[in-house]
């Protein structure tokens, strides 16, 4: 591991801010897969492709969400705080600095999704049972929504990296993340007559996607992977230009 | 010798005979580049149409401890961020130790430096804070305990978060921070702000013993009477121009103190 990932990783580890971060992701996942799974009528989620979306879903959503305020925060805190200054003075090739962000905040990403697609699996899975609904879900819909969830979390980590770096001020990238994958795909990819075409090449959706929700408004699983990639490099890059090319106040 | 650029001896003679300078231009502060720790050259900044720094040009030797001095806005902090790599310049170019701040190979072991008193994350503490910088520049763990005797922050003080330090503990976990690499030169940028009189002395000390090595500081600051006590050559900046390039024991020769010449150049000029 170089030297510049394991700094990025300390720095994660050394705040509050990730543990917070991780809390709130939990505790949301919880009451919303709970929610979903208790407050639906029981014949809203007899389908398997119902109980991806309503339910197990929420997992991959969240996860990714979290994931992206997290990479934001890597390179948004260290502006507002001012640490970017000895930051860049240790090493002042700059790409290196955002590589290794990109790099730390997928991992820790990883992490956030792997947790978040497993409480909403496991939590979703006990409360349709309580409720006597048949989990219409196999193993490898399990295997898939838990990895679909590590892998969308840990490309959006990249992408809150990068969009934090071209956009710098904190409240306005973490806001726009929220505001984006909460509300601005959902109108997107909804019912809205003719846009759904466009709206599952989004990022949001193809992140649902790789989670194998949805396939007849979604992409493939595969296709939304390496579509979300491409969204991930094409923003670290974005990031890690404009970073390099502007000055530091 | 004394340096008074070309532009300002007009002006020099222009004053009345009652706040007359005894400044003479009798030659230069060249430096040859190859004796230089940091080279600067027609370096000038420009936002918009503000001129932040204006065709600067002047040396510095290594082992000597140079002040850098001007009113607010001057252009000082600027030119230390061009010189740093923090700041692209408009024009020219700013060399430390023969190459582009951005284009140096193990950059904290070559300079240090301290530019803002708060840059800090206030949820991490001092000894996590020099931890990552001693990560990323490749230097053992060991140098993180070593540096904070040196700037005499206690070990149980650097366990704390930040936000729980005063001032001039933040000031001297700056300076560990621009240690770190046990650096040829180093630069920092009003440094004795929010020192108490003990630590602008312990301060003044250790400049000159990290000097004393053959090694370089350059220290901005506008408190005349601590620079006057601890450094031997003197740059004035006035609205992005230097105005005076000199050791301080020839530009006080005539028996005026720093602050007369200091107040004399930076008068502001009625057009």
């Amino acid at each position: 591991m170089s030297n510049a990932l394991r700094a990025e990783l300390l720095k994660q580890r050394s705040t509050r801010t990730v543990r917070s971060l991780f809390g709130a992701m939990v505790g949301l996942v919880l009451f919303v897969v709970l929610l979903h799974g208790f407050g639906l009528k029981a014949e809203d989620l007899e389908s398997a492709s119902k109980q991806l979306t309503i339910v197990f879903g929420w997992g991959e959503v969240l996860g990714a969400l979290f994931a992206a305020l997290l990479g934001a925060l890597s390179i948004t805190g260290e502006i507002r705080h001012g640490t970017i200054r000895p930051t860049f003075l240790v090493t002042p090739q700059r790409r290196r600095v955002v590589a290794a962000k990109v790099w730390a905040s997928m991992l820790i990403g990883t992490g956030f999704g792997l947790v978040a697609g497993a409480i909403a699996a496991g939590v979703g899975t006990a409360v349709l049972g309580a409720r006597g609904i048949d989990v219409r879900l196999d193993a490898g819909d399990y295997a898939l929504l838990i990895a679909g969830s590590a892998a969308a979390a840990a490309l959006w980590a990249a992408i809150g990296v990068g969009l934090g770096a071209v956009v710098r001020n904190q409240v306005p990238t973490l806001i726009g993340i929220c505001a984006w994958l909460l509300f601005v795909e959902n109108l997107l990819v909804g019912d809205i007559a003719g846009v759904g075409d466009v709206g599952r090449l989004l990022p949001g959706a193809a992140g649902k996607a790789i989670t194998g929700q949805d396939p007849n408004t979604l992409l493939g699983p595969m296709v939304g992977l390496v579509l979300l990639a491409l969204y991930a490099a094409a923003v670290s890059v974005g990031g890690s230009l404009a970073i390099s090319s502007r000055d530091v106040d | 010798m004394i340096k008074v650029l070309e532009r300002d001896r007009g002006w020099l003679r222009r004053r009345g005979d009652g706040r007359r300078t005894s400044l003479r231009e009798v030659g230069s502060t060249y430096v040859h580049p190859r004796d230089a720790v940091i080279s600067v050259q027609r370096l000038s900044k420009r936002y918009g149409e503000v001129i932040a720094v204006d065709d600067l040009t002047f040396s510095i030797r290594a082992g000597t401890i140079t002040g850098f001095l001007g009113p607010n806005g001057a252009g000082k902090t600027t030119t230390l961020r061009l010189l740093l790599g923090l700041a692209e310049p408009t024009g020219g170019e700013a060399l430390v130790l023969g190459r582009r701040y951005r284009d140096l190979d193990q950059a904290a072991r070559r300079a240090g430096a301290v530019l803002e008193s708060r840059d800090f994350d206030p949820g991490r503490s001092g000894a996590d804070h020099l931890r990552v910088l001693a990560l990323a520049a490749e230097l053992p763990p060991s140098r993180v305990n070593e540096v904070l005797e040196l700037v005499e922050l206690a070990a149980k003080d650097a366990s704390r978060r930040v936000k729980t330090y005063s001032l001039g503990m933040r000031q001297r976990l700056g300076l560990a921070a621009a240690l770190l690499g046990d650096p040829e030169l180093l630069v920092l940028d009003e440094p004795s702000n929010g020192l108490d009189p003990a630590g602008v002395h312990w301060l003044r000390s250790f400049l000159r013993s990290f000097a004393a090595g053959g090694r370089t500081v350059l220290v901005s600051s506008h408190v005349l009477a601590e620079v006057a006590q601890a450094v031997d050559h003197v740059m004035i900046i006035d609205r992005g121009r230097l105005v005076a390039d000199a050791r301080l024991d020839e530009l006080t020769s005539d028996g005026q103190t720093l602050e007369e010449v200091y107040l004399c150049l930076t008068a502001r000029r009625e057009s």
